[in-house]
């Protein structure tokens, strides 16, 4: 049984985020066969990373927790100098002081490292971007796992990242496509890497019809699942949407949109917004709906799109992000298209042959993201790490 | 087809004194110019110890190469000791070891400028020295084309944290011995590294006499040589003292023939000549004579009077704690160590009473450096490092 430290910008109940999501799972998940710690902040919020919780030891299910002081959050100035440090004329130090500046700074997490990190065989570090891995990396090569977690972004390209992605004992990655960046970028493709994804609880138990009684919802569904925002690509969604409904002889559909408004929506009946739904909800109108699309051009990894195939209905996504299109290629559960015109002809496909493009994601999902086949990967991570 | 291109980054270069990475530098950069566009950056510096700008900045040629120098924005600093003493306690901290390594010299952040933009134009940076600023803090800035000459032998720095992504982060590592590569990979297990024992290659003119040197200095009867600082960090004083119980305990009449810079204090006595700084021509005249060349010290990446000592056909004298000069010697089976002052005097009769035996080990060390410290092999392997870089960078 080996020991492994788990290091993250962030960590607890209270945080919300993809990444430090994707650690707490591992976590957990790797406590079942290894000795597992975790190291990481005061911090609670990705911006400010205002001191939330006490530092020091404490324990969170069952997991011992080392919690280290923010020394420095992030700098008022952190947008200003990170566009001129980005776009603009700067020098070399002031890349490391972007560094510095993003946060969180965080120097006795540094320290625990340099003292402590031979304790354990395996330090599996979290996110790339954030000074506990840049800085942290470094201190125990020898021993360290990155998961990386990286997009295509200019901080990427950074100078204190670049001996970063030689370092590591080995890579987990979240999918294929953040490994290709990942190899194009630093041509380290000799270094060991896992394709980790993610792991699955099945559905349970799930109800259509009082999904489609408690929101007053008849006929096709198309639905779209998430933050309902510029940013995730639904402003083209429902441009998309207008122009498939203005061909002649539409077939009768709505466009169902669940999650957290943040844009002006059009007022039409065929759009119809719920807000967000109860958790206990999510798998009824995935069940319920003829097709989900994800239109966001940016995504690490699209873990609507694994939970749509857990209840067989297929995908439809944008060809041109290589993420959630290079899933739907893998899975053989969906449609891709390129632009709003496409988008019509994408959509009908994939309502016309739901039955067998549900059926191959459900297998796919059912293959790649049980527990099962995630546990077997994270210890091939360990594996490939200790020392 | 033009040839790929090459920068070389160490911290001094040019006509500067003393042994060690530099003059390796600039004569693997000798080397290498048939086959590469051949550049080097350095500092202003020409003594290690204060690194005092001491050349202009700017862009001027060495031996026809072109050599940009960058300013040192601090040398050695006053208290370094003091930052060296914390930095090697048990309870030290990060910001010690980068103080350390920052009072250590030479500071010289134009030429960190220099590495991040144009050592990312070029197919390979090649960082000679571990240990120093240009390297610590050049290195990461261009390790997917970066190949590292550590120069390192055991000592406290190179167990500091800071060292640890010189080590693990480059794409191609060029040792000096199989003794250095042993000793990193077990402090940094860094296996995964691509490696070889590159070493440089020795030359000896084939006019060497032992006549000449003898009527030069008016030396008679056997002697033992030894070439270097005569310094106490290289084990001379134990040296003296082995060598004078030896001959007062009445040893066979012999004389101990020291060349280099003196640096601490020699014993008065007839049988211990003390000859300064010497002419090349003047060594090698002395080796083709000495009955072993004797090499003390415990700290040495490379040996390279040992070396030379062998390609002169004569067998090398050394303390059985040096991990890479007893590790040479007793591969080459071209030598014998010592674990004390009486063993010292043993050895010393012995080549001394058997001629034969002295010749024998000597001709083995010279097949040995014939086998791996020729330029042929080291050009050879250092070409096949660099072809690896850039097709890794394809």
């Amino acid at each position: 049984m080996s020991d492994v430290l788990i290091v993250v910008q962030r960590y607890g109940a209270e945080v919300v985020g993809g990444s430090e999501g994707h650690a707490r799972v591992v976590a957990s998940r790797l406590a079942r066969s290894h000795h597992v710690e975790i190291a990481t902040t005061t911090a609670a919020d990705y911006w400010t990373w205002a001191p939330y919780y006490p530092a020091g030891t404490s324990e969170l299910d069952g997991l011992k927790i080392h919690r280290f002081p923010v020394a420095e959050g992030r700098d008022p100035e952190f947008k200003a100098f990170e566009s001129k440090v980005l776009n603009g004329e700067h020098a070399l130090a002031d890349e490391e002081e972007w560094l510095r500046k993003q946060g969180p700074h965080c120097p006795a997490l540094l320290e625990f490292l340099k003292d402590d990190g031979a304790r354990y065989d395996a330090v599996l570090f979290y996110t790339y971007i954030y000074e506990p891995t840049a800085r942290g990396v470094p201190i125990v090569p020898e021993r360290a796992a990155l998961i990386s977690t990286a997009h295509d972004e200019a901080p990427l390209r950074l100078a204190p990242y670049r001996a970063l992605f030689q370092l590591p004992r080995a890579f987990g990655f979240l999918t294929p496509e953040e490994r290709d960046l990942v190899h194009r970028t630093f041509r380290n493709e000799h270094i060991p890497h896992e394709t980790l994804g993610l792991g699955l609880d099945a559905p349970g138990a799930y109800d259509v019809a009082a999904f489609r009684s408690a929101h007053q919802l008849g006929g096709p569904l198309v639905l779209y699942l998430g933050q309902v925002s510029e940013g995730k690509g639904c402003g083209e969604l429902l441009e998309a949407w207008a122009a498939y409904r203005a061909r002649p002889n539409p077939r009768p559909a709505t466009l169902v949109l669940a999650g957290t408004v943040r844009m002006e929506l059009p007022d039409r009946p065929d759009v119809v917004a719920l807000g967000r739904i109860p958790d206990a909800q999510k798998y009824a109108a995935l069940a319920a709906a003829d097709a989900l699309v994800l239109p966001s051009r940016f995504e690490s990894l699209g873990i609507v799109l694994l939970e749509a195939w857990q209840v067989g209905t297929p995908v439809v996504v944008r060809a041109d992000n290589p993420v959630t299109a290079g899933q739907v290629a893998r899975a053989a559960g969906g449609v891709t298209y390129r632009d709003a015109d496409s988008f019509g002809d994408a959509l009908d496909r994939a309502i016309a042959s739901r039955e067998s493009l549900g059926a191959a994601g459900r297998a796919w999902v059912e293959r790649e993201s049980s527990w099962e086949a995630f546990d077997a990967r994270l210890a091939q991570l360990v594996a490939l790490t200790a020392s | 087809m033009t040839n790929p291109s090459l920068m070389v980054v160490v911290q001094r270069y040019g006509d500067i004194a003393g042994g060690g990475a530099e003059p390796h530098a600039r004569s693997v950069v000798q080397r290498l110019r048939p086959y590469f566009n051949v550049e080097v950056a350095t500092t202003t510096a020409r003594d290690y110890w204060t690194w005092t700008n001491e050349f202009t900045a700017g862009l001027t040629a060495v031996d026809g190469v072109p050599v940009h120098r960058f300013p040192v924005e601090s040398g050695r600093s006053r208290d370094f000791r003091l930052r060296e003493r914390r930095a090697f306690s048990r309870m030290h901290t990060l910001a010690d070891e980068r103080a350390f390594v920052e009072a250590q010299g030479p500071v010289a952040p134009d030429l960190l400028e220099h590495v991040n933009k144009r050592g990312r134009e070029v197919d390979h940076v090649l960082f000679f020295t571990y240990i120093y600023y240009p390297t610590v803090l050049g290195l990461p800035l261009a390790p997917e084309r970066a190949v590292l000459v550590p120069t390192a032998h055991d000592e406290p720095a190179i167990r500091l944290a800071i060292y640890r992504p010189v080590f693990c982060a480059p794409r191609a590592i060029a040792y000096n011995t199989a003794e250095e590569r042993a000793m990193v990979q077990r402090l940094f297990h860094n296996e995964r590294v691509p490696n070889e024992v590159v070493g440089v290659g020795v030359d000896v003119p084939a006019d060497r006499s032992a006549d000449r040197f003898r009527q030069r200095y008016a030396i008679e009867g056997p002697y033992f040589l030894y070439v270097g600082r005569i310094v106490e960090s290289k084990q001379c004083g134990q040296l003296f003292d082995a060598f004078a119980r030896w001959q007062d305990s009445q040893g066979t009449r012999a004389t101990l023939v020291l060349m280099g810079h003196k640096e601490m204090s020699v014993p008065d006595r007839s049988d211990i000549r003390l000859l300064g700084r010497t002419p090349d021509e003047d060594k090698f005249d002395a080796l083709a004579g000495c009955v072993a060349l004797v090499q003390p010290s415990l700290l040495e990446s490379l040996s390279m009077i040992a070396l030379e000592a062998w390609a002169c056909g004569r067998p090398v004298i050394c303390d059985v704690r040096s991990p890479v000069v007893w590790g040479m010697t007793y591969r080459a089976g071209a030598g014998l160590a010592y674990r004390s002052a009486a063993e010292y005097a043993e050895i010393s009769e012995m080549l001394i009473g058997r001629p034969q035996l002295a010749s024998r080990l000597g001709e083995a060390g010279q097949s040995f450096v014939a086998r791996t410290y020729t330029w042929p092999r080291v050009v050879e392997t250092y070409l096949d490092l660099f072809a690896e870089v850039r097709a890794r960078n394809a």
